[in-house]
């Protein structure tokens, strides 16, 4: 059997970890930049605060309604994330144990029946919350569209269910189908959803998993189509992924602080997004080949402005900050047009390769000019000091083009104190 | 499945997941080599401070509360939420949405939260609706002056 654990509005619950005095009264957390709403308590979600609305349109609500609103603080929701997955290692084996977003883990459980699963469920939960102070959910069934499933409909009636729910019998899949819009189906969405009510009268998930596989194949996207349909009927066909899968592509994209005029600044930031993106390479052990650098302009009075991009493929493929930030920075004066305002940037490595398969170019008289111990030092002593006052994307060494002031910097006016990983920042008590 | 997914919480099994330090050796070139076969790691705190990594959070004291039992303002708290509630721990408390550090005492009929220090009055928890435990302090560490 296949569950998922899933922790309710998990960087609101982060944040009351902290602020017990916030404990059933509405609070909400912005995305990057405080750009919108991206987490929720139930009770900002019954005041009609909808995911993610831009802050200026609710701005005046949060107040009236003495919303608690903080910008993302990410050094305590990787924190807290860490803490409930190894919670559920511990408890499973890491083996059984496939961690999925920062709050979703899916388990891997035996075959057992209702009731036991649902026993073995609330002790999870019981124990996930005993020992982090974070509240999960756990949707089990014999697949892991079917436990996601099962998820939403124990959130959905959070009282009644315990935030536990198990679809093992045959009976108890087909009712939940029969009440699940096709569109709230894991991996259908909302465009895909109304296609199949237009196009073939498919309304709940019952219908969706009688469908043939002929027709599957057909009209619902060939391989994909089939394994939706299969997992429906209760058939695994998405199997546990290793979570140490390498990315293939690797984006490092932000908003701006501010408008930004300056040819300089834009540099500067896209030197430290390439620096940020390369970290990552060098982490999972890769190289990348290809580059790619757009910039975005602020047009007045439309939502999204206009994309600036261009890209190139390196000699061979490199983690080498200074080199990916060199073409970068080739890329930038390219398509930097001057009298725009600016208002984010982004970098897109691609074509990753494994560090040790990485072929070196025919005429490359000298094969090993990339400095990957430098880089790996580099990583380590940003990784291992992070400066105590500074906020949390800050390196201590940089590369020069990565600029001194960061006047583009993120917005991040309501963050709350990084409580498990600065000392000079924990909960006080008294 | 272990059967002991279905006993609820025991001690925590996982590694402690700090790095290893690495183990010094003398580095010697000649005959010193023969100590290293005995050298050892050296004592990590860590190890001792922290029994449950995922379970374990610091806060810091704030006033002099608890000062009779030794722990003064600006010390550090190792709090371990895996530790089961018992009378005479020190924990951390929630009451009404107020974080506080007392000594839960309790006897056959009522539950008090005591402060170490006189000048505090002790707190009948009778008297509170909502008091939850937040966890239990396992450690505190001390700065010389």
């Amino acid at each position: 059997m296949k569950a998922i654990v899933d922790c309710n509005n998990f960087y609101c619950s982060c944040e009351r970890l902290f602020q017990p005095k916030l404990e059933g009264k509405p609070v909400v957390v912005l995305s990057n930049n405080d750009g919108c709403v991206i987490s929720r308590s139930d009770e900002a979600k019954v005041l009609g605060i909808s995911m993610g609305v831009p802050l200026f349109e609710v701005r005046s609500l949060l107040r009236a309604q003495q919303v608690a609103t903080f910008s993302s603080n990410y050094a305590l929701y990787g924190d807290c994330s860490w803490r409930v997955m190894e919670v559920l290692r511990d408890i499973l084996g890491k083996e059984r144990v496939e961690v999925y977003s920062v709050d979703e883990a899916f388990l891997e459980l035996d075959e057992l029946g209702t009731e036991e699963l649902e026993k073995l469920a609330l002790s999870i939960r019981n124990q996930v919350e005993q020992w982090t102070g974070i509240r999960v959910s756990i949707g089990i069934g014999p697949t892991k569209t079917l436990a996601k499933l099962a998820n939403r409909l124990a959130k959905k009636n959070k009282a009644a269910t315990n935030c536990v729910m198990v679809l093992s019998t045959e009976l108890e899949i087909e009712e939940a189908l029969r009440r699940t819009a096709v569109a709230d189906l894991w991996g259908i969405g909302r465009r895909y959803g109304k296609q199949l009510r237009e196009r073939w009268g498919i309304y709940d998930g019952w219908q969706l998993s009688q469908v043939s596989e002929t027709f599957a194949t057909k009209y619902l996207g060939g391989v994909v189509g089939i394994r939706l349909v299969r997992e429906l009927k209760g058939i695994p066909s998405r199997e546990m992924e290793d979570e140490r899968t390498q990315k293939k592509m690797i984006a490092t994209t932000r908003m701006f602080g501010r408008k930004v005029y300056d040819l300089q600044e834009i540099r500067e930031a896209v030197a430290t997004y390439t620096a940020r993106a390369a970290e990552k390479l060098r982490r999972q052990f890769s190289a990348a080949g290809y580059l790619s650098v757009f910039i975005i302009s602020h047009a007045p009075g439309q939502r999204h402005g206009m994309a600036y991009d261009s890209h190139c493929t390196l000699d061979k493929p490199s983690a080498d900050s200074s080199v990916l930030i060199h073409a970068a920075l080739e890329l930038v004066n390219a398509i930097f047009k001057p009298g725009l305002v600016y208002k984010k940037a982004g970098v897109v490595l691609g074509d990753i390769v494994p560090e040790s398969a990485r072929q070196g170019s025919l005429f490359d008289a000298n094969s090993s000019n990339d400095n990957v111990p430098l880089m790996l030092a580099i990583d380590n002593i940003n990784f291992s000091c992070p400066p105590a006052h500074q906020p949390q994307h800050d390196s201590i060494l940089r590369f020069a083009a990565s600029g001194t002031n960061r006047g583009w910097k993120m917005k991040q006016e309501f963050r709350s104190p990084r409580y498990t990983t600065k000392w000079a920042e924990m909960r006080k008590v008294r | 499945m272990d059967s002991k997914s279905f006993s609820g919480p025991v001690a925590y099994q996982g590694s402690k997941g700090f790095s290893q330090q690495q183990v010094r050796n003398a580095n010697a070139t000649g005959f010193g080599a023969a100590a290293d076969d005995y050298m050892e790691r050296g004592i990590d705190l860590n190890e001792e401070l922290i029994r449950n990594k995922p379970a374990t959070y610091f806060f810091r004291m704030k006033g002099d509360a608890m000062k009779e039992a030794g722990i003064f303002n600006g010390d550090v708290l190792v709090v371990d939420r895996s530790v089961p509630l018992a009378n005479g721990k020190v924990i951390v408390a929630v009451l009404n949405g107020e974080l506080l550090v007392r000594r839960f005492q309790k006897n056959f009929s009522s539950a008090f939260l005591i402060p170490e220090n006189s000048r505090y009055k002790a707190i009948n928890l009778a008297e509170f609706s909502d008091f939850t435990v937040w966890g239990v302090v396992t450690y505190t560490i001390h700065q010389q002056s």
